[in-house]
């Protein structure tokens, strides 16, 4: 055999690598496994090339052949090899995908949990380091911990001295716990225990544990109250004295535990003191560097979601200066700005006070006047969609407002416009999720100002919102209506007729007629905003189109699909009530018409209702109806009499609602004037 | 309003009455030894002071080596040591794993070999700039040197200055600290730190003896 120089390039290597065959042996194999090894460690590129060399397999069989070797007490020698080859599987299955699959394909783990109660230390670490590459991927396979064999296994890590053993364990539990059955059985068997007892060691340790907890204790309520029992309230002791810990990741990862035992256990972690910590070392967080730094906002969020009293604690600790100090930085990681910008729309969600601080003007380094406001809005053409759709539920929680906050938004004309212009492009976005926050975000901003709405049109917003409300995707059409609705609110005629175009009878009467009732319901009230204000019918619609709408709308008032339908067609009905005599008689006949006998007509169905909304309704179109300015008044009230209209008032007059009360008896009145005056 | 001004009798009699410790100021000197990685003066402190270090000596023998590969330019060799040490660091830190690529690269220009240099630069270098931006600024510069007949004179010729491996060893060591959960920075910097700042905030209210000398702690008189 010619004998050749020995390369290191990775073909030659690759040749080495097996069992049997041409592949080398003894100290030739070693040497050749420490050379993939080396190459690859922290080195993607040639990862992925000894990847496509077929290398895994190899290095997997001269584990298993070890492995069998060393078991079977053939000799010291095996350690090495074992050591070596455990390490490069570790670093194939580090940060590529590939490589995961190659490990989990070629049967690796197996070999690597045999190895983890070896008698050399080397070779436990090796086996347990290479382990948690694997399990730290998604790609890795569960472990079953339902099965008794597979928990006591695990229990048996738990236990162990060695410290890469049990932060292996914990990795292993966090990976492999979802359901609420696989937590339970978890912490029956004592792991959480076990968990707390190692947070006193080092700090991979408790940072292992923490990690771990979290995953058992998460959206549990049993487990996490179970928890806070632990040691009579020593666990939770342990987490809080934690969230002082000299590392920041350490302080980061207790604050997760605590929140997440106090999301699924309320009464135990309820204490406004431990929560309000928690606001002061979260917003301390925010200004660490690294993934520290950019996950303490998401933490924040979910601490103080929904809990205004948290959000007046945030307040009053400045952390919307903090936050809003990172928007101005010109490279600012997209993870920390997604962040961020959702704690902000958290803030902003329930406090006026925070909504301002963000629209008012604030001097910032060069003495330039920004707003919060407009940062947010140049973000909403970051590259990472999940920023813009971050950017967009900041904006849309911003303008929450009172109307005339909403006024200030004109201060400065180009935000005005920008940001109108820049929703509208989100609208196109290829994500429909940020479509709808986009949505969200417009359906706030049109309501007043007109012009605002004159951009929205001049952009060709207006095409897209009718596209959109074709959509398949009913939150589409809901949501896409809801603007067009808002924008039709106390619109001038330009802009109806505006909308009126670009919707189409064809659309609006379908909508009308959608299967999903808040869509319905949505589009009966597009149809208030386009009438009200109107004093007849040529104002707004041909004939045609009105005769097919009021169509539309009585079909669906006689479905009565639900009560926000009922609501909105009334209204609508009582628009057309304040209209001309033709108009107040057709209503009329609407509303006393019944198919048969056991069925009762609209009116009457409505005015018993529950819901004192929809008997207003009622008695406001009612009220309409009789108007005694009206000719025809007089046979409408002889028409209700007959339905027993009159009747059905007159055992209302003890109504609940002193709004019904007062409407109740203005129409009884007008009624009682046409009933005296009968000849 | 004018400063307090505390002369250098009174300051002296206030420092007397600060107790200290010698096992504290000893855990000080050992935890610097220890974390700066120095084995054999670690040894010998704690004979001649009793003092425990708060890690097994033998890990930080392994430190060393890595230590003193690196700095005696033997990057290769280094990273050998410590994939044998922790093969998940490197792994795990991929600056580290850049700034120990870059050190070969700047061994092999310092020591001329332009070709195994250009060779290493294509082969080893570019790929980790493909495989993350952020690293290509550093990646132009250390490449730039290879345009330079004398490079010691050129515009980034400070990458050849032992500093630069002393930089490289000190990230390292950094990394190693960490991955064995210990601090990867010695107290008794911190606590220098901790005089001057304290120094500064005495400033604004009161002229007194102060240290301006780190090196020699000799204290100065008070300006009036």
């Amino acid at each position: 055999m010619p004998s050749s120089a020995v390369t290191n390039r990775p073909e030659e290597v690759t040749a080495r690598l097996g069992v049997g065959g041409g592949a080398a042996q003894g100290e030739a194999l070693l040497k050749a496994l420490r050379e993939v090894k080396n190459q690859i460690i922290g080195n993607k590129t040639k990862k992925l090339l000894y990847l496509q060399l077929g290398a895994v397999p190899k290095i997997v069989s001269v584990l298993a052949a070890s492995v069998a070797s060393s078991l079977g007490g053939a000799g010291l020698e095996d350690a090495p090899v074992i050591v070596q080859a455990a390490a490069a599987i570790g670093s194939f299955a580090c940060g590529v995908e590939d490589g995961v699959r190659a490990v989990l394909d070629a049967g690796a783990v197996p070999h690597l949990i045999s190895i983890l109660s070896h008698h050399d230390d080397k070779v436990v670490d090796a086996g347990a380091r290479s382990l948690k590459m694997i399990f730290q991927s998604k790609m890795a396979p569960k472990y079953d911990v339902l099965q008794d064999k597979n928990l006591n296994f695990i229990l048996s890590l738990l236990d162990s001295d060695n410290e890469n053993v049990t932060e292996l364990a914990a990795c292993i539990i966090a990976h492999s716990c979802e359901t609420n059955e696989e937590q339970k059985a978890l912490c029956d068997a004592g792991v959480l225990q076990r968990l707390v007892s190692l947070l006193g060691g080092s700090s991979n340790q408790k940072d292992a544990c923490l990690e771990c907890i979290k995953a058992v204790v998460k959206d549990n309520s049993e487990v996490s109250s179970r928890f806070s029992c632990i040691g009579n309230g020593k666990a939770l002791k342990a987490l809080s004295d934690l969230i002082q810990d000299r590392y920041p990741y350490t302080r980061l990862l207790s604050c997760k535990c605590l929140i997440a035992i106090g999301h699924a256990s309320p009464s135990y972690v309820e204490e406004l003191q431990i929560k309000t910590k928690l606001v002061l070392v979260l917003a301390e967080l925010l200004e660490e560097p690294g993934r520290v730094g950019d996950e303490a906002p998401f933490s924040l969020k979910k601490l103080i979601a929904d809990n205004e009293e948290l959000h007046k604690q945030a307040l009053s600790i400045n952390v919307i200066e903090k936050l809003c100090n990172f928007l101005h930085m010109s490279s600012i990681q997209s993870r920390r700005l997604q962040g961020i910008l959702l704690a902000l729309s958290e803030l902003c969600s329930k406090l006026e006070k925070c909504r301002c601080q963000l629209l008012s003007p604030q001097v910032y380094s060069l003495n330039l006047e920004v707003r919060v406001l407009d940062l947010v809005i140049d973000s909403l053409e970051h590259d990472c969609a999940e920023v813009r759709a971050a950017a967009c539920i900041c904006i849309r929680n911003i303008t929450r407002s009172l109307k005339d906050r909403l006024q200030n938004l004109s201060a400065g004309s180009l935000s005005n416009e920008a940001v109108v212009i820049r929703l509208v492009q989100l609208l196109y976005d290829p994500s429909s999720s940020i479509q709808l926050v986009a949505l969200g975000a417009l359906c706030n901003i049109i309501v007043i100002c007109a012009s605002r709405k004159s951009v929205l049109i001049r952009c060709g917003g207006v095409s897209q919102l009718v596209r959109l409300s074709t959509s398949m995707d009913s939150t589409l059409r809901l949501k896409s209506l809801s603007v067009l609705r808002n924008f039709l609110f106390l619109a001038n005629t330009t802009d109806k007729e505006c909308i009126l175009k670009e919707l189409s009878l064809h659309t609006l009467v379908s909508l009308l007629n959608d299967a999903e009732h808040s869509i319905q319901e949505q589009a009966l009230a597009l149809v208030n905003n386009l009438i009200d204000g109107c004093s007849s019918v040529e104002h707004i619609f041909t004939e045609k189109c009105y005769s097919l709408i009021l169509d539309a709308v009585t079909r669906q008032l006689k479905q009565a699909s639900s009560l926000g339908v009922c609501i909105q067609g009334m209204f609508v009905l009582s628009n057309i009530a304040a209209w001309s005599d033709f108009d107040k008689d057709s209503v009329t006949d609407y509303l006393i018409a019944y198919d048969d006998n056991h069925k009762p007509s609209l009116a009457i169905k409505f005015l018993q209702s529950n819901d004192k909304s929809l008997r207003l309704a009622s008695l406001w179109c009612l009220l309409n109806l009789t108007n005694p300015s009206s000719a025809g008044s007089s046979r409408r009230v002889t028409k209700l009499q007959t339905a027993g209209i009159i009747f059905q008032l007159k055992s209302m007059l003890n109504d609940p609602c002193s709004d019904c009360k007062l409407r109740l008896r203005m129409v009884l009145e007008q009624c009682t004037e046409f009933e005296t005056s009968q000849p | 309003m004018s400063k307090k001004v505390i002369t250098r009798e009174e300051w002296e009699r206030k420092l007397k009455d600060v107790k200290i410790r010698k096992e504290d100021m000893n855990k000080l000197v050992m935890n610097f030894l220890v974390t700066e990685g120095y084995v054999d003066a670690a040894e010998k402190f704690r004979i001649e002071s009793g003092t425990e270090p708060d890690v097994d000596l033998a890990t930080i023998t392994d430190r060393m080596a890595v230590k003193q590969a690196l700095q005696s330019g033997n990057v290769e060799d280094a990273i050998e040591k410590v994939n044998d040490l922790n093969p998940t660091i490197l792994d795990t830190n991929p600056q580290l794993y850049f700034h120990l690529q870059q050190q070969r690269l700047i061994e092999l220009i310092r020591s001329g070999k332009v070709e195994e240099a250009l060779e290493f630069a294509q082969e080893e270098l570019a790929p980790r700039g493909e495989e993350n931006q952020s690293f290509l600024e550093e990646l132009e510069k250390t490449v730039a040197l290879l345009a330079f007949e004398d490079v010691k004179n050129c515009p980034y010729g400070e990458l050849l200055d032992t500093s630069q491996r002393l930089k490289t060893a000190s990230e390292l060591n950094a990394a190693i600290l960490t991955s064995q959960s210990h601090d990867k920075d010695p107290k008794l910097p911190s606590l220098l730190k901790m005089l001057i700042w304290a120094q500064n905030q005495l400033d604004e209210k009161a002229a007194y003896p102060k240290i301006n000398n780190l090196t020699t702690a000799a204290v100065d008189d008070p300006a009036v």
